[in-house]
């Protein structure tokens, strides 16, 4: 065990005496997949490494950092505001938990799936890699097991048979497959955040449906994300925008790839919950440092009141989400519950 | 379904610790010992190809991956009951879909990150492709499935109750065949069974592993393909291989930490995790292992067609996949047929005689129904020949009379190896429908009876079909290593090892080729 702290803090030193700073204080996070990469970013690394933190980062389902052991650690950063606050009254952790940065749920689409949406009826495209995808259309086609065959140019693509549908991550652990169902539910309930007994009732069964053709999920968004870049999976996946706009970094312009903003969407709010004095430090550090905020909006994320530009990426991105409804989130209960039932898991917890 | 049975799960998790040994012979060093700056990882057989990759990682990292080679079904199971805490740093298997489908298991796992994919395909002879009237790129299923049915296609493919490529093989062929539009059900399962035997038909190989599988091929020249994942199948010299147009299901290598262990630990799992997503690794994956890359940058190695295929969903529930697998097993796959040529010499007078008896009796939890099994105990002879089939219809009677004949086992007389086992041969009739095989253990060497030579001679006088019936030597007490190695290698067979592991662990691993 020992040699293996050596082998650790070898590479810390030797990175730190390259950035010729004086990193003092480790920082221990948890954190969501998809902020992975923003943290590993030496760029990042070296932002921090000039306040004086070195942070090293896990990643976990938000959801499942529930159950982790968090004792030792500084920050967790789930990527949405309900498990925080669960995390947040777990760990008694007092006052306003910092929401430096956030990111809409998109849709990813290879070009020919996102064509025939378009054609269908189920999508507009407003520029090649770009479009809007109609959330009540999608959910009227779910609710009906409309498959790919029965839209019309699919039968060109051998690719484009069986139900249509958007994979998501497994909304019991992960919070972009909780988000997904925090959209869906809020168009079926007529525009309303789901709230009593009544409409969980009510949009159960469509939100099973949702999950149930799936299939077995991927436990995370990044899983999800690598399998649509590899050309696995299906052709229409929930993503976070950020892993996205980190795809199109570096001018990269990847052909087959049109992202979708669907009309009413849930913003996932990337929330901290600072464990110790050191946690609060850096999560104030990535609200408030100009060069972090920087690095936050490379790395595709919106940060808190600053209006994000994607200059490099507006044929993928969006600049401003105009037009883009943002759907309230239910309570924690609530989306638990929806969960539970999406999943197919019998209701017994009564959400009020 | 059709009666109680002992989980196939819980059965195949006691050849676990063999599987380890006999899959990485000569390693003496316990698997389960921890050591500073190795990562212990329990790994999916098929990634044994990746140890030059894993080479590269070690030099940029500082840290030694150390795999254990498990099944999935084994690796989830182990998880389940908390087998892996405090054994295992980091799981690593073909595809975490089965993992999640179960929350006892799917908890004991952090975080997941797949590193590479491979899809199922079909590997058809390339000289067979003409005839099949098959253009590569344009086949699907239901082709495959006609070629089957039409008696123009026979194929080989792993086990899926034992090995990932077998059970992901499963999940494809129901999928497809169901016609389901979306995660199968149990009813689409049903539905789709008479079209599912017809197609497990056409099955002529049979095998607890990949490379086995492969090497199997070779030896049959009446076999015309291979179901497995592409990156294995385009490491077969001969092959072409076929992502059907209407679907595969996709492996996508997801290396996980676990939630047992220390932050430190984890820190070098992500440490892996991140070079082995490096670009130069990637490079290096798709090249030596046919598998595809997972950043954009990085294309496909030459070779590996980029056309896009429909992603079959996984089914989304615990009883569907494993409804699926016992359909499989006891009602759509062809039956075995199974002679065991047991050693009970005198050398097995006490401990061994228990240790084998005991063995058979656990043996009994795990045939399947329709199963033809033979015991044929042997000294200076074979002292009897006692056969029974598994019936679907009270599956109960047949295991109790192998369990009552098993008991009664007696150790007495010298070791005539190779008499006992033409005397197999010659009980073995060569029909199609059924996998036929013979398990050999033995604790001692030849003392009686014909010698190595009048065997290899009787083998080369066998008839041809017969003489497809593989040996599988089980290394007991003091039998010798050399020359069990050599009938197995002589019948296309393969060496278990029981000396290192256990007996019922070999007789357990031997199912998935049986």
């Amino acid at each position: 065990m020992l040699l293996m702290t050596g082998v650790v803090v070898a590479v810390v030193a030797s990175r730190s005496e390259g950035d010729k700073s004086t990193a003092t204080k480790t920082v221990r996070m948890v954190i969501g997949s998809e902020k992975a990469e923003f943290f590993a970013d030496p760029d990042v690394v070296k932002a921090l490494a000039a306040k004086g933190y070195t942070v090293k980062a896990e990643t976990s389902g938000s959801w499942a950092m529930e159950g982790l052991d968090l004792r030792g650690y500084d920050l967790a950063l789930p990527s949405s505001q309900a498990p925080a606050a669960e995390l947040a009254a777990k760990y008694k952790v007092r006052g306003a938990l910092p929401r430096p940065f956030y990111s809409p749920l998109v849709v990813v689409a290879h070009r020919n799936a996102a064509g025939v949406l378009a054609a269908g009826g189920l999508a507009t495209l407003d520029a090649a890699h770009r479009g809007t995808l109609k959330m009540a259309a999608y959910l009227d086609a779910a609710r009906d097991d409309r498959t790919w065959q029965q839209l019309e140019g699919a039968s060109k693509y051998g690719e484009l048979t069986g139900t249509l549908y958007l994979s998501s991550t497994d909304p019991g652990t992960s919070s972009s497959g909780a988000l997904y169902l925090a959209a869906a539910s809020c168009v079926a309930n007529g525009g309303k955040v789901v709230a009593s007994d009544a409409e969980v009732e009510r949009t159960a069964p469509l939100l099973h449906k949702l999950v149930s053709v799936q299939g077995a999920q991927q436990s995370s968004t990044d899983a999800a994300f690598r399998d649509f870049v590899s050309g696995a999976g299906n052709p229409l996946v929930l993503v976070y925008e950020s892993q996205v706009a980190s795809l199109l970094a570096d001018g990269r312009q990847p052909d087959d790839l049109v992202v979708l903003y669907p009309d009413t969407t849930v913003n996932s709010d990337h929330t901290a919950v600072p464990l110790t004095e050191n946690g609060s430090a850096v999560a104030r550090l990535l609200s408030a440092d100009p060069a972090l905020r920087k690095l936050e909006i490379r790395h595709g994320f919106r940060p808190q009141g600053v209006a994000a530009g994607f200059a490099s990426a507006t044929t993928y991105l969006k600049q401003q989400l105009t037009g883009v409804r943002q759907a309230p989130v239910p309570t924690s209960a609530v989306l638990h519950e929806l969960a539970r039932r999406a999943r197919g898991q019998r209701g017994t917890a009564h959400v009020r | 379904m059709s009666r109680p049975r002992r989980s196939l799960l819980a059965l195949t998790a006691l050849a676990l610790l063999l599987t380890a040994c006999s899959a990485q012979e000569d390693r003496a060093e316990d698997p389960a010992a921890p050591e500073p700056g190795t990562l212990r990882v329990l790994a999916s057989s098929e990634l044994s190809d990746m140890t030059p990759v894993l080479e590269q990682v070690r030099k940029e990292t500082g840290v030694r991956v150390r795999p254990t080679y498990t099944g999935t079904l084994d690796a989830v199971n182990l998880l389940a009951k908390g087998g892996a805490d405090g054994k295992y740093d980091a799981v690593w298997l073909s595809s975490g879909a089965y993992l999640r489908l179960r929350p006892d298991a799917a908890g004991k796992v952090v975080s997941e990150t797949p590193v590479m994919s491979s899809p199922v395909a079909l590997g058809v002879k390339t000289s067979e492709l003409g005839a099949l009237g098959w253009t590569a790129g344009q086949v699907t299923w239901s082709q495959i499935e006609q070629a089957v049915r039409d008696g123009r296609l026979t194929y080989g493919m792993t086990d899926p109750a034992r090995s990932n490529s077998g059970f992901a093989t499963l999940i494809s062929v129901a999928s497809a065949l169901s016609g389901a539009q979306s995660a199968l059900t149990d009813a689409d399962v049903a539905k789709a069974a008479p079209r599912l035997r017809e197609f497990f038909e056409g099955q002529r190989l049979t095998s607890g592993s990949s490379g086995w599988l492969a090497s199997a091929y070779a030896r049959h020249a009446d076999v015309d393909a291979l179901l497995n994942y592409e990156s294995v199948l385009k490491g077969i010299p001969g092959l072409t291989v076929i992502r059907p147009t209407d679907g595969v299901v996709t492996a996508d290598y997801p290396l996980s930490s676990l939630a047992s262990t220390d932050a430190t630990t984890r820190t070098n799992v992500k440490r892996v995790t991140d070079a082995l997503r490096t670009e130069a690794v990637q490079r290096l994956i798709t090249a030596r292992t046919h598998r595809r890359p997972v950043v954009p940058s990085v294309p496909p190695a030459a070779g590996l067609d980029t056309a896009r295929r429909r992603e079959l969903p996984f089914p989304g529930s615990r009883s569907v996949a494993d409804g699926l697998l016992d359909a499989y097993e006891n009602e759509l796959r062809r039956p075995s047929r199974t002679v065991y040529v047991l050693d009970t010499s005198g050398s097995m007078e006490g401990e061994r005689l228990n240790r084998l008896k005991d063995a058979l009796a656990d043996l009994t939890g795990d045939f399947r129904d329709r199963e033809e099994v033979t015991l044929m105990p042997f000294g200076s002879d074979v002292k009897s020949v006692a056969t029974h089939v598994v019936s679907p219809a009270a599956p109960e009677a047949g295991l109790a009379a192998i369990r009552a004949d098993a008991a009664k086992l007696r150790a007495e007389g010298e070791t005539a190896i190779y008499t006992s086992l033409e005397k197999a041969y010659d009980h073995l009739g060569t029909d199609r429908d059924v996998f036929t095989s013979i398990v050999l253990m033995t604790d001692g060497e030849n003392t009686r009876g014909d010698d190595a030579d009048d065997f290899d001679a009787f083998y080369q006088g066998l008839a041809g079909a017969r003489r497809d019936i593989p040996v599988f030597t089980v290394l007991f007490g003091d039998s010798d290593r050399a020359e069990l190695q050599h009938i197995a290698e002589l019948t296309g067979g393969r060496l278990f090892d029981a000396r290192q592991g256990s007996l019922d662990g070999a007789f357990e691993e031997i199912r998935g080729y049986q």
